[in-house]
């Protein structure tokens, strides 16, 4: 491969030479340019011309390897430098990106992706706690779908823009159901929505990450604790909530509650 | 695509329930966290006016506690001079918690994150997680068995 190389150079400067006409050279200054020989140029040169580049290492039997190990390891060389260059700045962004002030749009926009809206924080007047109806969605925040109820709580991943007592508005909604109906998202359901306020965002207890290699004088303890949001769901807006049965004392059984019909998936 | 609605049975008339708990009543003005109730109470802010390990501290006091405060006013923020020992932070919960942070040599940044998180926090004690989703009524449509039939 390297020889043909040679060759082809060899032939390509030959080839300009004699085209312009001039002095034929010698042999030695013949050889000493690079060359490019096409085939057939190599053909008719390939008697005559020993085949001699200025890089006698090519030659050697072990040229190829050579070259292919040295340059594997050039580009080796350049990827580690490309990558701890690329990580630096990774790094730093990151560390940066930590700090990053998001304007509203992009808090709106980001905290969208995720699966939240917030509304606003928690008035006094809001009579937002109320006893529980059998009413129940199943609800996706970030890649993670809880089936919810009035009055549950659910621990998510730290959710970023939104602080502690604040009402939030879920809009991923996957299905909803009551004890009457039940409506499948395809995907998700356009017109419901689940509400739930921020309780508290808290560590995780720490989890000890350790890694050890028998044998092999290898041992790394690493503790971790994970940011976690608390919210209580108080309301599922979207579905035909069944109807409550209000029954005065002594009057027993006056009303039917309405049947029980699982659906069919 | 539209959602598949699958009505079942007929149509009940939609009665809105009796709503609000009235733990709101007679609760402190501000925010609230746990339906509806702040759980730090007090906090106090221990430093000394001479150690180094204070510094941190003393500055937090000056740039960031004042600010602190004034988002907080459901809190009661109390400073402490302790000489000849390490700053630290203690809040003390509604459930008779107590939760303490050495801030010795740290910045006055990482102070205000961690007062924050002690704000944030409700006083239960940090066990790992059973379950990530705590519910009183696991089914509404009935739980299924092998004897349900569709």
């Amino acid at each position: 491969m390297a020889n043909r190389r040679c060759l082809h150079t060899l032939s390509r400067r030959a080839w300009t030479l004699f085209s312009t006409n001039t002095s034929i050279p010698s042999l030695r200054t013949l050889l000493s340019l690079p060359i490019q020989p096409n085939k057939p140029i190599a053909s008719q040169f390939g008697r005559g011309v020993t085949t001699r580049c200025p890089h006698p290492r090519y030659f050697s039997s072990n040229s190829e390897s050579e070259d292919v190990s040295e340059d594997d390891d050039d580009e080796d060389y350049d990827e580690e430098m490309d990558d701890s260059g690329e990580d630096e700045s990774v790094g730093n962004s990151s560390a940066s990106g930590l700090k990053r002030e998001y304007s509203p749009e992009e808090r709106e926009a980001e905290a969208a992706a995720i699966g939240y809206k917030v509304v606003g924080p928690l008035e006094r007047s809001d009579r937002v706690f109320k006893p529980y109806e059998a009413v129940f969605a199943v609800v996706q925040i970030g890649s993670h779908q809880f089936k919810v109820s009035n009055g549950d709580c659910i621990f998510t991943e730290r959710l970023k823009f939104c602080e502690v007592n604040e009402k939030l508005i879920l809009n991923k909604v996957l299905l909803i159901g009551s004890s009457t109906q039940t409506i499948i998202g395809r995907p998700i359901v356009p017109e419901a929505a689940v509400h739930a306020v921020v309780e508290e965002h808290a560590l995780d207890a720490k989890v000890i990450i350790f890694k050890k290699k028998r044998r092999k004088n290898y041992r790394r303890t690493k503790g971790h604790r994970q940011e976690l949001t608390k919210l209580r769901i108080t309301d599922i807006q979207g579905v035909e909530k069944p109807e409550k049965i209000v029954t005065a004392k002594p009057t027993k059984a006056a009303e039917k509650k309405p049947e029980k019909v699982p659906v069919t998936a | 695509m539209h959602p598949l609605r699958v009505p079942l049975g007929g149509a009940p008339r939609v009665v809105r329930p009796p709503c609000g708990s009235d733990k709101m009543a007679g609760q402190p003005l501000g925010q609230m966290a746990l339906r509806g109730v702040w759980q730090l109470q007090k906090l106090i802010v221990s430093y000394s006016d001479w150690g180094g390990s204070s510094r941190g501290i003393r500055a937090f006091m000056e740039l960031h506690l004042p600010a602190f405060k004034e988002k907080n006013p459901q809190l009661e923020v109390v400073d402490e001079l302790i000489r000849g020992q390490h700053p630290h932070l203690k809040g003390f919960y509604r459930n008779k918690n107590q939760r303490t942070i050495c801030v010795k040599n740290m910045d006055p940044e990482e102070i205000l994150l961690h007062a924050t998180r002690l704000r944030n926090a409700l006083g239960r004690k940090v066990v790992k997680l059973k379950t990530r989703h705590v519910t009183k009524h696991p089914s509404v449509q009935g739980t299924w068995t092998t004897d349900v039939k569709f």
